[in-house]
């Protein structure tokens, strides 16, 4: 059993490490939230396995919770991508300069 | 058991029914215009939550500061004093915002969108498990989103709302990453099962219960602007409508302290580590590097948002030095709330600026004094208070926050440098400061006095009297605080 949680939280940790990597990489605002989603992801895998293998099942209570507030953050961000491609016709993210220091 | 007089869900009820009734009644009138009567209601709703805390308060409802429940929210007096703060804070923005909303559009659902951010606020601050503790935050999160970007015609506010999104919707991921760690090692996700986890923690596990802290403090970090975490803030605190960048500088970011005392500075007590100097060094750079780019902006609302890093940097003193002094706690608490009071006054008096003269670069400042006297004069007292001189509330907790660090150098020998950093940045934010009122009282020629909005003259004045009457007089307001800060010792143990 304790083998097969390691390769869950192994699965999980990849995941995590490619949401980073297109967080740091991508500039198109689609594929950004791609990668958060991803890393939302592989937190919700984690709680999952977890919870699996713990004598409880708080883990799956709130990757149930994790998976409703995710969805509710990318209504509203693919709101506001909506909007700005309304407005530049483009959602890459190097375009937007109007705020400078 | 939680009771349904309890504070915290009697706040959920108030502000709940009143940010979801608003739109309802929008939907049934079918007007676009009438700003006043949402106003009201959202600012009536408000008034009776703060009145609320304090009759609990006052009739001694409240517990003091405990850390742990079995629940997942307690009624605790830390909670009821981060209510008061946010609380205040809301009314500012609803207050300051209405005569800025009487030229946009939908303002039932912006004053319900406040409503619904500040219950998410109120409620971190009381929740004592992970899984609330992430409920709320989205709470808090989700709908300023939506109010950054919330002139959509306007490209600034659009990217603003773009990237504060990105950054925000990270900064939750973080967190989830962080709760699952912690849940996977401890099996609980109350707070006080969790710490005692870690006080019994398998010595293999360790590193993963400190990666788990690293990516709380990421997490919240992101919120409070602390500095590797900054980059967001400015463009975002520029971009917004000044009102709400009122609710993330003097909100959000207060909340993002109040969940990091609830988990980070107790986990890391218990893991027993050298996590002290890690939070003062994270202290010393937010604080240092916030104050020397605001030296740098010509823009009013971005010199705002890096003096508000710099706070977090202030703030942040507090909790490095929290388990060997308990002063240096309560004067972060203190800090916090003069912070949200300071902070929410100067922006709502940029708003005031922006909605009469549409300016906020430096240099058409000029002569704002005769032009706007009372929002220049409420500018110039949160600016003297922000800087922390002397007869103004700021002081106080300025003291106190480098008291503590003093405090604390019996333990830690690095503490001095602490409260030598903070004094020597107080005094680099002066000029800056000092530059905005030169530019507002003694430059540029005579011109006409403008008449200013009544909204922003009421929250000018109601803080006037705050700073100015906590600064003479502290003692009630001090004794507050030192109910409401948990005592963290050896003996804090659930």
């Amino acid at each position: 059993m304790a083998n097969e949680l390691t390769e869950f939280v192994l699965v999980s940790v990849a995941l995590l490490g490619i949401g980073i990597y297109g967080l740091a990489v991508k500039r198109n605002f689609i594929r950004m939230l791609f990668a958060v989603e991803i890393v939302i992801n592989a937190a919700n895998l984690n709680m999952v396995a977890f919870g699996r293998f713990l004598p409880h099942s708080g883990g799956q209570t709130l990757a149930l919770f994790s998976i409703a507030i995710a969805a509710a953050e990318v209504a509203v961000g693919l709101s506001l991508i909506i909007v700005a491609y309304r407005m530049y016709h483009n959602i890459d993210i190097a375009d937007y300069r109007s705020l400078k220091g | 058991m939680i009771e349904i007089s309890s504070t915290p869900i009697a706040i959920i009820i108030i502000l709940g029914i009143a940010g979801v009734v608003l739109p309802v009644i929008n939907v049934i009138r079918k007007e676009k215009g009438s700003n006043s009567f949402y106003a009201a209601i959202a600012f009536a709703a408000l008034i009776i939550s703060i009145a609320y805390v304090g009759y609990q308060f006052i009739t001694e409802n409240i517990l003091p500061s405990a850390l742990f429940s079995e629940d997942v929210i307690i009624d605790d007096a830390f909670g009821g004093f981060f209510a008061i703060a946010m609380l205040i804070v809301a009314i500012f923005t609803t207050v300051g915002s209405f005569n800025f909303m009487r030229k946009q559009n939908y303002p039932a659902i912006y004053y319900s969108l406040i409503l619904l951010s500040t219950i998410g606020m109120v409620l971190i601050a009381y929740s004592t498990d992970l899984i609330m503790l992430f409920v709320a935050w989205e709470l808090m999160s989700i709908p300023t989103y939506a109010l950054v970007g919330f002139i959509k015609k306007n490209p600034q506010s659009n990217e603003a709302a773009l990237k504060y999104f990105l950054f925000g919707a990270l900064s939750s991921a973080i967190i989830v990453y962080g709760i699952s760690i912690t849940y996977g090692i401890t099996g609980s996700t109350n707070i006080g099962e969790v710490i005692q986890g870690y006080s019994n923690l398998d010595p293999g596990l360790v590193p993963l219960a400190l990666l788990s802290m690293g990516m709380f403090i990421a997490g919240f970090g992101f919120k409070m602007g602390l500095v590797p975490f900054h980059q967001w803030l400015p463009d975002t605190y520029e971009g917004a409508p000044p009102t709400i960048t009122t609710l993330l500088a003097a909100g959000t970011k207060k909340a993002g302290f109040a969940a990091t005392i609830r988990i980070v500075v107790l986990g890391m007590v218990v893991l027993n580590l050298d996590w002290t100097l890690a939070l003062g060094i994270l202290a010393i750079m937010t604080m240092t590097i916030g104050n020397i780019a605001a030296i740098m902006q010509k823009n009013l609302s971005r010199m705002l948002a890096y003096s508000s890093i710099a706070h977090a940097g202030y703030i942040l003193i507090g909790l490095a030095v929290a388990p060997h002094s308990s002063l240096g706690l309560q004067g972060s608490l203190y800090q916090i709330l003069n912070h949200a009071v300071m902070k929410g006054m100067a922006f709502i008096a940029v708003a005031g600026i922006v909605t009469t003269l549409a300016v906020t670069n430096l240099d058409k400042l000029k002569g704002l004094g005769r032009r706007m006297p009372i929002t220049s004069l409420g500018l110039v007292i949160s600016l003297l208070a922000l800087a922390g001189v002397p007869p103004l509330a700021g002081f106080w907790s300025k003291l106190m926050l480098f008291g503590g660090a003093l405090d604390a150098t019996p333990a830690l020998w690095w503490a001095p440098w602490l409260a030598i950093a903070g004094v020597l940045n107080s005094a680099l934010s002066l000029a800056y400061y000092g530059w905005i009122m030169r530019r507002m009282y003694f430059e540029g020629e005579t011109e006409k006095r403008v008449s200013e909005p009544k909204s922003v003259i009421a929250v000018m004045i109601f803080s006037i009297i705050f700073l100015v009457g906590f600064g003479v007089y502290p003692d009630p307001v001090i004794k507050f605080v030192e109910f409401a800060t948990p005592v963290i010792s050896n003996g804090f143990m659930p």
